[in-house]
């Protein structure tokens, strides 16, 4: 069956068995992925799966299924397992019905799109990254690309059919230098013209190179300049706690904050998936709704929690679009430009650390935002406005809302940042923090 | 499935394949979540599907479909042998599988009480129950739990493994797995949070040996009394005993990740980082020679449980530190070669559409000959971390830190009062070296560990004793 015959014929029999809600998705995804390491071809991973999943609800009872015999035989049994474990699940206290349609989809969103996707181009992009890496004075790299073409279709009971292109082109690398310096880029594109793997290689490079012979550094609280690899890790964490899942599950240091000035004034984070020019754009979310853009901060001022149809019932609100059938999540964040540059940043600050990328961020505490995480990659001394030198073996170790409430400047440029770090495609600029707590091993 | 699978192999082979390999996997993962005390959606989800792995001039490709038809897994073979000769293009030393004895076997672990026997009311009634017991306790102890979030997965992982050196693999391992978070108030003194992991390989009698009301319950009263009790610690130079929970964690962020040997060739240098360690690093003094740290995935009922390998290699125990000495690392047949040595059984992948890669199953530091009492006895003025909260290491693995959660003074070899958030910041040689006592009781927690591009989380265990470690610096309370 082809995809739409599918949906429309799970739809059918789950609501002749009795679902109230019936949500139906089918997607295709062919992709090639290259990983590299030491200046060389890892492996090649090639994917070409279909998936497709039924959600219903029998009253405010709820189950979720995948189908994996999509013959006419194989989607009656799963849509029977679906219904009949819900039939056997108690009433869930999130409930509302799906919105209903037909909705109008934004055509620019709609558009049937690709990338080249073969391994041979995914190794000719690589190899550009790794030249490109060692030109800028990298001893070697590694990292991994990948190029993936989705297709996904959507129905539900509430007269949603909708279909979505994804094409994606994701570009890691991590370039080395001398004794323990490293430099990591990215490049994230859902076209190819705006993927730019020597321009990546070329940056993470110069990082390598930049970063040569790292000092260890010394503890304390100091100003920082965070990179947009860091800033984009620090800022989604907002957006995701800004799920009211996580807030309904007292995992959120958001939770009762909505009009509360959270950040520095000079702070905007936007969800927006809307942009058909952007990474991450989607046209609607998984309950059908037109997906739209809305400010998580605007000012500094959290605005509102990122809602489904049924996190939005209990919180007596709207969706924001941004389902999840169970957990809403952001799809897309943009940090609003600052009125510096970079260098300007760095020029403004006495003495304090650079960090250009940071992983490993863990929670002490998910509802005060106690956190840490592991600055990577080049990291500089600043004295008097200057890098003077690099360093290594420092820690993060503060709280998500206290850091944001001092930022002290952002920059204009932005970055699109997605990695294995951050998994929410988020458009981030370099950000000035005042008085980051820096900490280090004691021994 | 198996002549489907050969079939797939021959394929790649008369299309210029070296090595090749077959996979079918299938993972259905039955779950169940409260939140908050009611019922979110229960799901059934199974991803199964073929995958196919190739060695064509020395370069390796990996591919997978969930279409299962004739056509298209031979289009998959066409596809993955497309991708190798791509890969080998961009190559200058040619991979290698090193010599491995192949296993032909057959491991179905079957459980004592099947899933299906066990309908999703009794399920969520257990974990009603165990929310019940959570809030009661609360109740009793003057807190309040505003989050409750428990899940419980029933999962079963079948394979068939087939390859063209004579490797022939069928499993079925059931595996159950629980998670909690709380998240305890109490009006003056803040929150506090604990997560709480439970997982073994086994049927649902695993999650009956659990008594998970009995866990939830204790757990909420030792919230409360660290919200209620614990004072901030003064840092300084002390003694540290670590609970088994923490040490668990230790073996597997600062022994086992370390010694992997992917990471130690760069080959996950831009995702799950590198090593501190070196291709020379064996024989390396690392630890106290009381230090013994062991890899071993044929461990009966363990949440990382297997006795084959992705790549037909038996399983063994490997000790990665001995008398305080790098001994071993892990190893699949390919980073085995690079190192001159044989695969000891590492090759693991979470899905049908994952690369095999080298991981850990259940790391463990090897039991001593001190109780708790006998550690506890020659400590003037110290510290006992029972367990965390957060933690993190850096990409060499050789930067740690530990936030302690059910943390005490030790004064006099007597434990006295809690403390709150105590934070152990320490480098890996700097905690191994300075291990004077281990226990003697081993206990073993359970963890989905994070590796690989794409993210592969696989179920691993990790265990120790309570080790003390003396003359620490230990900073004050974060």
């Amino acid at each position: 069956m082809k995809p739409l015959e599918i949906c429309e014929n799970a739809l059918s029999i789950c609501r002749r068995l009795g679902a109230n809600d019936v949500v139906v998705s089918v997607m295709n995804k062919e992709e090639s992925m290259v990983r590299f390491s030491n200046d060389q071809v890892t492996v090649v991973n090639s994917l070409d799966e279909v998936s497709a999943n039924i959600f219903v609800c029998l009253g405010r009872r709820k189950a979720g299924i995948n189908v994996l015999d999509l013959g006419v035989r194989g989607l009656e049994k799963a849509c029977r397992e679906a219904v009949a474990m819900a039939s056997n699940t108690p009433e869930s206290s999130l409930y509302a019905p799906l919105p209903h349609g037909p909705f109008d989809y934004d055509q620019k969103l709609l558009k049937k799109a690709t990338v080249p996707n073969g391994p041979d181009q995914a190794v000719h992009w690589t190899q550009e990254a790794m030249a490109a890496a060692r030109k800028a004075g990298a001893s070697r790299t590694a990292g991994s690309l990948v190029a993936r073409n989705t297709i996904s279709h959507l129905a539900t009971s509430g007269d949603v059919r909708g279909v979505a292109y994804r094409p994606s082109l994701e570009l890691s690398i991590r370039a080395f230098g001398e004794g323990l310096a490293s430099g990591h880029s990215l490049s994230i594109s859902a076209d190819e013209a705006g993927f730019s793997p020597a321009e990546a290689g070329r940056e993470a490079g110069e990082l390598a190179k930049a970063a040569k012979d790292p000092v260890k550094g010394s503890p304390g609280k100091m100003d920082a300049v965070l990179g947009p690899m860091v800033f984009a890790d620090l800022i989604s964490q907002v957006g995701r706690f800004a799920s009211a899942f996580y807030v309904d599950a007292g995992l959120s240091f958001l939770a009762g904050k909505v009009g509360q000035k959270v950040a520095n004034e000079g702070v905007e984070l936007i969800e927006d998936a809307t942009d058909p020019h952007a990474y991450g754009a989607l046209p609607f979310d998984a309950e059908g709704l037109p997906t739209r853009r809305k400010a998580i901060l605007d000012k500094g001022v959290l605005k509102t929690f990122l809602h489904n149809s049924a996190t939005a019932e209990k919180f007596g609100t709207q969706s924001t679009a941004n389902a999840g059938l169970i957990a809403p999540a952001p799809f897309c964040l943009k940090v609003g430009p600052g009125d510096t540059s970079r260098d300007e940043l760095l020029s403004q600050v006495d003495r304090g650390i650079y960090v250009t990328n940071d992983w490993y961020l863990r929670y002490q505490n998910y509802s005060t935002g106690d956190f840490s995480a592991i600055p990577r990659d080049a990291m500089f001394l600043i004295e008097d406005g200057q890098i003077v030198a690099s360093l290594r073996e420092l820690r993060i170790s503060d709280n998500v809302l206290s850091m944001l409430q001092r930022v002290k400047g952002l920059s204009k440029e932005r970055k699109w940042i997605k990695w294995w770090e951050v998994g929410t495609p988020t458009l981030s600029p370099t950000a000035l923090v005042g008085e980051l707590h820096f900490t280090a091993s004691s021994q | 499935m198996e002549d489907i699978l050969e079939r797939a192999v021959q394929r790649a082979r008369s299309q210029g394949a070296s090595y090749a390999e077959a996979r079918y996997q299938s993972d259905r993962n039955e779950s169940i979540l409260l939140k908050g005390g009611t019922p979110e959606a229960t799901s059934v989800d199974t991803q199964r599907g073929i995958s196919v792995r190739v060695l064509v001039n020395g370069a390796l490709s990996f591919g997978a479909t969930n279409v299962l038809g004739k056509r298209s897994l031979d289009s998959l073979v066409s596809k993955v042998v497309k991708g190798a000769f791509a890969a080998a293009s961009a190559r200058r030393t040619p991979i290698i599988m090193s010599p491995a004895e192949m296993v032909v076997a057959n491991h179905i672990l079957k459980p004592r009480v099947s899933f299906e026997n066990v309908p999703w009311e009794s399920r969520l009634e257990l974990l009603k129950e165990a929310d019940s017991s959570a809030l009661e306790a609360a109740e009793r102890s003057g807190i309040t739990l505003p989050g409750r979030y428990i899940s419980l997965d029933a999962l079963t992982t079948e394979r068939t493994i087939i390859n063209s050196d004579g490797g022939h693999v069928h499993s079925v391992v059931p595996r159950v797995s629980m998670h909690v978070f709380l998240t305890a108030l109490h009006s003056e003194k803040g929150t506090m949070q604990r997560i709480i992991s439970r997982g073994e390989s086994a049927g649902w009698e695993g999650v009956e040996r659990w008594d998970l009301p009995s866990v939830l319950g204790r757990e909420t009263k030792t919230l409360s009394r660290i919200l209620r009790e614990a004072k901030p610690l003064k840092g300084g130079k002390m003694d540290v005993i670590l609970g088994p929970e923490v040490v668990g964690l230790v073996s597997h962020e600062s022994s086992g990740h370390p010694g992997e040997g992917d990471r130690i060739l760069g080959r996950e240098a831009a995702q799950a980082g590198e090593t501190y360690l070196s291709k020379d690093s064996l024989g390396l003094k690392v630890g106290s020679d009381l230090v013994n740290v062991v890899a071993d995935p044929t461990i009966p009922h363990s949440f990382g449980h297997y006795l084959y390998d992705e790549e037909g290699v038996k399983a063994r125990r490997r000790y990665l530190i001995k008398g305080g000495v790098i001994n071993e690392f892990l190893h699949d047949r390919e980073t085995a070669a690079e190192f001159g040595v044989t695969s000891n059984g590492s090759s693991r992948s979470v899905a049908y559409d994952r690369e095999p890669i080298v991981r850990m199953a259940n790391t463990f530091v090897e039991p001593g000959d001190h109780s708790l009492e006998e550690m506890l006895e020659d400590v003037r003025s110290g510290i006992y971390l029972k367990n965390f909260m957060e933690w993190n290491i850096d990409d060499r693995r050789y930067n740690q830190k530990y936030v302690g959660l059910e943390a005490y003074i030790v004064k006099d070899g007597e434990l006295t009062s809690l403390v709150r958030n105590p934070v152990l910041e320490i480098t890996t040689p700097g905690l191994w070296k300075a291990v004077d006592a281990v226990g003697d009781e081993l206990e073993f927690s359970s963890a989905y560990c994070g590796k690989g591009d794409p993210m592969q989380g696989i179920p691993v265990g990790t265990g120790g004793p309570h080790l003390r470690l003396r003359g620490i610096i230990m900073e004050g309370s974060s």
